[in-house]
């Protein structure tokens, strides 16, 4: 779900701000500690394999995650003042918060998940460990914030998400289509071309 | 301590303690229905609570801009309504409580307790629609067309309850009023509400035959429409304002301007509402363009016209080009004096913008002269109003230019003899190098003459006199060295008797010049005193020209208000006072009194030459020291 804001908030972008300044534009993107993001998408994906091998990254995992989330989150406030970031941080927060209220996994609802594949709805109900979800039940605390919006035709996806990812997804568009279509951009743009 | 002060006048004032209430008890009934915690909510209801606040949202941000004015039109109501209709109260409060947190995102610029109030106001009409539509057996969840008579209660319940609770806070800040509040309300608001009824119904059929695809299809016509109306907004906008500017100085236009003197007539006579008008008029204006050309003057033009914008925009005054190198401004509220202050206070301000190439003017600086008006019963038409300021402004320009003069209040004089004023003027001009003193006393003394002249009612030829001999009554003083007329040690008795020949010197200059010698009686004897110890002729009471006793008043006032370098400065007051003592010695009793009331009726004014009061300071600040 996180990259179809991007996505979108790129198509739109190069269509207001036009193919060659947008990519210059994103070209001239700069995110404070921005060499971070990369590293914790891979100690997510690093995570996500081990604990197939490692029963003791099977078990504490979802701590681990709830960690890149704090980093990602604080790396986030220290960008606060694009456009953008704000909406993206409240998402990334929504989603946190329910998670580690729910023991770091996220709640997902039947009637959501039933647009996904029936072979990940019946992991959810056996209860197998699945890298970060858990099926949302009476017990679940904070319910309206777990993955309970089904995603499904019209739209080209089926996904079920939560309403965290809505508002970050709308945070990023914002930030990308600010970013490409900013003043600042056409000020450089001369700049590079003479370079 | 601060806070405590602002809690205090907080607890004083009406209004403010009514926003406080009004919130504290709307944000109560908001939590008391989500209280305790235990909200039983299905994951699907919080999914539509989503989708709704997303369309509160949006539609906040695409607001309806309608011209002419430009009335901000959300349609967020349409939302809460139709949720209350067909998800129930818990729902559309949540919906209310989600949304006013990103819409505090918004609009930062917002007051925090504006929206605070807003939360509350929206809480008393949400919950109140909802009881009004379940008492009158609406159904939630459904939609039937026997409900009709619900939904319409249930939104003027709703209409009603916003009108009530804004409307208090209305008439709480503007004391009173309470008819003409409701009408403009009612005026303004009607035909929104009656469109938010329509569409709340629609979007209710939408929602519960098509569930949030339905709300998904209204968000996307609302945006393009609010798209739609914004451009004719803007488009209105532009070509307005083509109408009504004037390209060069970007102040309103000649046709604007009288456009809204129409309005401004209209509630003087509907309620009363007071305004006052200036015409302004750019002193030598000709002068500075036929020395630096036309396209040097247009910047001229264009650089006092920022200046009156930027003057009169904080206080909402209308400023327009009224033609040429004259300028006109609308004052609400003002009356004569007050407004005749506001065009004193922007005299000086131009007076003291730097400009390219006005030292050559005769004042040195950017000046005007302005006429000041107040609408009152007897104007009926604005060309009234915008010819009698006129007067008043030609008036400030021959009493010698860069002043403001209050139409009615001060002279109207004939414009017969105003070639021989500016004649006369260009003589004494010659003191501008020799004794600027002399040239800034003649021209008080002939404005002072000017007003004495209206206020004696004086005829047409005894007031040519007065006003030209006013002017002209030092010229002798031409005659005489330069460093006795401007020694600040006492003079000695040769120097003094030199000085006092001065009067004969002019009347001789007089005779030379053959057109004036009517003039001669005021020129040689406005030394004369009544008790007959003057000077030449050491003439007595009647025997001295009634016009010319009259003057001495005048020439010894202006010689104690300002600064001479054998004595002190006196005040209006202390100069009045004197003029009383030597009333019947030095001055004629019979003349004395009407000139007194003059001073007095000026002093009330608070209208007194600035050069005098800045004199006055720089003495006070001497003594001081």
């Amino acid at each position: 779900m996180v990259y179809d804001g991007i996505l979108i908030g790129l198509v739109v972008g190069f269509i207001r701000a036009g193919w060659k300044s947008g990519l210059i534009a994103l070209g001239n993107i700069r995110i404070k500690g921005g060499w971070v993001f990369p590293l914790l998408l891979i100690v997510q994906f690093g995570l996500f394999y081990l604990q197939d091998y490692v029963s003791f990254f099977a078990r504490f995992n979802s701590y681990f995650y709830m960690l890149v989330y704090v980093a990602g989150l604080s790396l986030l406030y220290v960008n606060r003042s694009y456009k953008g970031i704000n909406l993206l941080f409240i998402g990334v927060f929504l989603n946190f918060l329910v998670m580690l209220v729910n023991g770091g996994r996220m709640p997902v609802s039947l009637e959501a998940a039933s647009v996904l594949d029936p072979h990940f709805i019946e992991m959810l109900k056996n209860g197998d460990v699945l890298y970060k979800h858990i099926l949302l039940d009476s017990s679940t605390r904070l319910p309206f914030l777990g993955d309970i919006i089904p995603l499904g035709p019209p739209y080209p996806r089926r996904q079920a998400i939560s309403i965290g990812d809505v508002i970050m997804n709308i945070g990023i568009f914002f930030y990308i289509t600010s970013q490409m279509s900013s003043q600042k951009t056409h000020e450089k743009q001369p700049r590079t071309e003479a370079a | 301590m601060k806070q405590l002060k602002a809690i205090a006048v907080i607890l004083k004032t009406p209004s403010y303690l009514y926003v406080v209430l009004l919130s504290l008890m709307g944000s109560l009934l908001l939590l008391s229905y989500f209280l305790p915690v235990g909200i039983a909510i299905s994951n699907d209801r919080w999914i539509t609570i989503y989708a709704m606040t997303a369309g509160v949202v949006l539609l906040d941000y695409f607001m309806f801009q309608l011209p002419p004015e430009g009335h901000r039109q959300s349609m967020d109501s349409t939302i809460f309504l139709a949720t209350v209709f067909v998800y129930g109260v818990e729902p559309a409060l949540l919906t209310l409580a989600i949304s006013t947190f990103f819409i505090v995102f918004n609009h930062k610029d917002t007051k925090w307790w504006k929206h605070f109030l807003n939360l509350a106001m929206y809480t008393f009409m949400i919950v109140g629609a909802n009881y009004i539509y379940l008492r009158f057996g609406g159904e939630t969840g459904t939609f039937e067309t026997s409900f009709l008579p619900a939904f319409i209660v249930s939104l003027a319940a709703y209409f009603c309850i916003n009108v009530l609770l804004i409307g208090t806070y209305y008439f709480l800040v503007y004391k009173g009023r309470l008819v003409e509040i409701l009408r403009m309300f009612i005026k303004e608001v009607l035909f929104a509400y009656l469109s938010i009824l329509l569409l709340s119904m629609i979007l209710v059929i939408l929602l519960i035959y098509t569930s949030l695809f339905g709300l998904f299809l209204f968000l996307i016509i609302a945006t393009l429409l609010s798209h739609v109306f914004k451009q004719l907004f803007l488009m209105y906008h532009e070509i307005n304002d083509k109408a009504n500017k004037d390209q060069r100085t970007g102040l309103y236009n000649h046709s604007y301007l009288e456009e809204k003197l129409d309005d401004f007539i209209k509630t003087y006579r509907e309620d009363g509402n007071v305004f006052s008008f200036a015409m302004l008029d750019l002193d030598d204006f000709k002068k500075y363009n036929d020395l630096y050309g036309h396209p040097q003057g247009d910047k001229l033009l264009s650089f006092v016209g920022s200046i009156i914008k930027a003057e009169c925009e904080p206080f909402g005054f209308v400023c327009a080009r009224y033609g040429g190198e004259e300028f006109a401004v609308i004052m609400p509220a003002y009356g004569k004096n007050e407004a005749r202050k506001f065009i004193n206070q922007l005299r000086k301000t131009v007076n003291n913008s730097p400009f390219e190439g006005v030292e050559i003017l005769p004042h040195g600086c950017v000046s005007f002269s302005a006429g000041v008006m107040e609408m009152n019963a007897d104007t009926y038409e604005k060309s009234q109003l915008v010819g009698l300021s006129d007067r008043a402004m030609y008036i400030s320009k021959s009493k010698g230019k860069n002043t403001v003069t209050i139409y009615g209040e001060q002279t109207y004089l004939p414009q017969k003899f105003e070639h021989e004023i500016n004649e006369l003027e260009q003589q004494i001009r010659v003191f501008l190098s020799k004794d600027v003193y002399t040239f800034k006393h003649s021209k008080r003394v002939f404005s002072y003459a000017v007003d004495m002249a209206e206020k004696l009612g004086l005829n047409e030829e005894e007031r040519r006199t007065l006003i030209l001999g006013a002017l002209i009554h030092d010229i002798g003083k031409l005659e005489i060295p330069r460093e006795v007329l401007t020694k600040r040690a006492k003079l000695s008795k040769e120097e003094w008797e030199l000085v006092k020949q001065h009067v004969t010197f002019g009347k001789e200059f007089l005779l030379a010049s053959g057109t004036y010698s009517d003039l001669v009686p005021l020129v040689e004897l406005h030394h004369e005193r009544y008790d007959g110890t003057g000077y030449p002729h050491g003439l007595k009471g009647t025997e001295i020209p009634k016009l010319a006793r009259l003057l001495c008043i005048i020439d010894s006032f202006d010689a104690m208000t300002t600064e001479r370098p054998y004595q002190r400065t006196r005040t209006f007051e202390e100069a009045v006072e004197e003029i009383q003592a030597c009333s019947g010695s030095q001055f004629d009793p019979e003349l004395a009194v009407p000139f007194i009331a003059y001073v007095n009726h000026r002093i009330e004014q608070d209208d007194i030459p600035e050069e005098i009061i800045q004199q006055l300071r720089e003495q006070q600040e001497r003594e001081g020291a």
